[in-house]
């Protein structure tokens, strides 16, 4: 099931929160929606899901609004961050609940607290569940209608680097099953080895969307050498971008290491390292979202 | 499928009665009934000021209505079914599970209904017991018809059902669990009290909540006492039919706040 995102806008008064924002989330595929802080991730998420309702724009699963779809929690399921409990309910009375409300029997709770582990922890109340714990049940309240299309905002945050793990590893089996899957970050580190597609959003504007392999652009090539200097300048009249981060140290744009060595020669310069550097999906995401901060 | 009326219903009756709501509503209905029953054994006669004992008709009246006196306590328990839910932050998982908005305040409103009914029933029989057991134990006849006690019980039993649903209105509008249960306090406990006191505005007594349910419940204790303090003459109460229309009029319309309310809601 395709997600569509058109023209969607948000101001809460005077601040804007997402502005004009479209993109499309391919089924089966996993997207990476990536953010800073405050660029319009969650108030995204929740007007895709209704909750929130945007100036103007719509967003669409298969064609319908989420509010209009025959069933809802059995197609798209969300584990927001703004999602609570009540905290006299149990683990398992929460489950209880919005199967009935889903219409989804005792046996669907049993086998979504299986499948999320929630079960270790089912009997206790959810006033005194783990940060890790709650996004297990968020997980599994979301996973109550077995729904084909998930939204995750900042599933990880909170989490331990075991919950991490976990979650990962939970997310991929759920990918593997050809689940539609938009997940969004603030930090690239948490999605790089799942997503196959990014979205990248600031200031509640597009920034760029497409695989995530589009992202990482050319390598450079980092050599040290003695006669920096002069090599430096040697390259750049001949048209090649250049950056110095240290003074015994150029990074060479659009050259491999093969014509980076063959230059270096001509030119009578001694290498003393040359490595091929290939711009971490990190690194990509601050350039593209930093801008000129 | 989401919305199916039996699903949600089954859920609401599903969150009531899994945590202690359900519990200290019973409590409720039964210490207030229990508390007509301490008053009628310690006697109207030795209230201060002293009114006439529980074998005339108005000691039997007074103590019927000192239990409609406490409507307010179903009106919070319906509050805390919507304002819960914005407190704990359930109510986003609520509307994903129902995204048409309405259709879960319904079932919550049909839900408490039927829990308002049940508190009312509770209240009225424990206190109509008590009553009895009290008259019984004193050897004295209560000042009313069995008959009339018992319809009377009855109405107090529907007031509170009432009640109920403004309380979950109240709640719907307020989302504030703290302002909202602060908000039904003062309002049956100052707000119309004050509002009699003022002379203009007294004549509208009759309409508000409280005046049709003492007209419902054939309770005047509070505004001639009132009016005897004050020197004014009390507010004719409308006759219990009307009272009964008007506070079923202050129902429906709770129950088009409390369903429109939510509609556009930005639910963060
Ligand atoms: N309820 C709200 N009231 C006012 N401003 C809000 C509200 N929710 C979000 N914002 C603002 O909208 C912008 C986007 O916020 P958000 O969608 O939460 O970003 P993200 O999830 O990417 O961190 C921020 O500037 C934030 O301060
Ligand atoms: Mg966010």
């Amino acid at each position: 099931m395709n997600i569509e995102v058109r023209g969607l806008t948000k101001a809460f008064g005077p601040i804007t929160a997402v502005t004009d924002l479209s993109f499309e989330v391919e089924a089966g595929s996993v997207t990476g929606f990536l953010g800073p802080n405050g660029a319009g991730k969650s108030t995204t998420m929740r007007m895709m899901l209704g909750l929130v309702a945007p100036a103007s724009g719509t967003a669409t699963f298969g064609g319908d609004r989420y509010a209009d779809l025959p069933h809802p929690s059995a197609t798209v399921g969300a584990v927001l961050d703004s999602a609570g409990f009540h905290p006299a309910h149990t683990a398992r009375d929460h489950l209880r609940v919005y199967a009935r409300m889903g219409g989804y029997g005792t046996a669907r709770v049993n086998q979504v607290a299986d499948l999320t582990g929630v079960s270790a922890f089912a009997g206790r109340t959810t006033r005194i569940l783990s940060t890790g714990m709650r996004q297990r049940l968020s997980l599994a309240t979301a996973l109550l209608g077995d729904p084909q299309v998930l939204l995750l905002d900042e599933p990880s945050n909170g989490l331990d680097p075991e919950g991490i793990a976990w979650l990962r590893y939970f997310l991929r089996e759920l990918a593997a099953d050809g689940r539609t899957i938009l997940i969004s970050s603030h930090v690239l580190g948490k999605i790089e080895h799942m997503a196959d597609h990014v979205v990248v959003i600031r200031d509640g504007r597009l920034v760029t969307t497409g695989p995530v392999t589009g992202l990482y652009g050319s390598a450079t090539v980092l050599v040290r050498c003695a006669q920096a200097d002069r090599f430096a300048a040697e390259l750049m009249e001949s048209g090649v971008q250049v950056e110095r981060p240290r003074p015994d140290l150029l990074r060479i744009h659009g050259l491999s290491t093969a014509q980076v060595a063959t230059a270096a020669a001509s030119h009578g310069v001694t290498l003393r390292e040359i490595t091929r550097e290939q711009p971490t999906l990190e690194q990509v995401f601050l350039h593209l979202t930093g801008g000129s901060r | 499928m989401t919305a199916l009326p039996a699903a949600l219903l089954a859920a609401e009756w599903t969150r009531l009665t899994s945590t202690r709501l359900w519990l200290w509503g019973l409590l409720a209905a039964l210490g207030s009934g229990a508390f007509v029953g301490l008053l009628a054994l310690a006697g109207p006669e030795n209230f201060t000021p002293p009114l006439p004992g529980l074998d005339t008709a108005q000691g039997t009246h007074v103590l019927l209505g000192l239990l409609g006196c406490t409507v307010f306590a179903p009106a919070l328990l319906g509050t805390v079914a919507v304002s819960s839910e914005y407190r704990h932050r359930t109510i986003t998982t609520t509307t994903l599970f129902a995204p048409r908005r309405w259709t879960w305040l319904a079932a919550k409103l049909a839900v408490y209904t039927g829990a308002g009914l049940a508190y009312g029933a509770v209240a009225a029989i424990v206190a109509g017991g008590a009553l009895f057991g009290v008259a019984v134990l004193k050897g004295i006849t209560l000042g009313l018809p069995t008959v009339t006690v018992a319809a009377l019980l009855a109405r107090i039993a529907l007031t509170m059902a009432v009640y109920t649903l403004l309380g979950v209105a109240v709640g719907a509008l307020l989302r504030n669990q703290v302002t909202a249960l602060v908000a039904v306090g003062a309002y049956f406990y100052m707000i119309e009290t004050v509002l009699m006191l003022i002379p203009g505005i007294k004549e509208l007594y009759p309409y508000l909540p409280g005046g049709a349910t003492a007209a419902l419940t054939g309770f005047t204790y509070l505004a001639d006492a009132l009016a005897g303090q004050t020197g004014t003459s009390a507010a004719h109460l409308l006759s219990a039919p009307a009272g009964a229309a008007v506070l079923v009029c202050y129902a429906l319309i709770a129950i088009a706040v409390a369903v429109a309310a939510p509609l556009r809601r930005d639910i963060m």
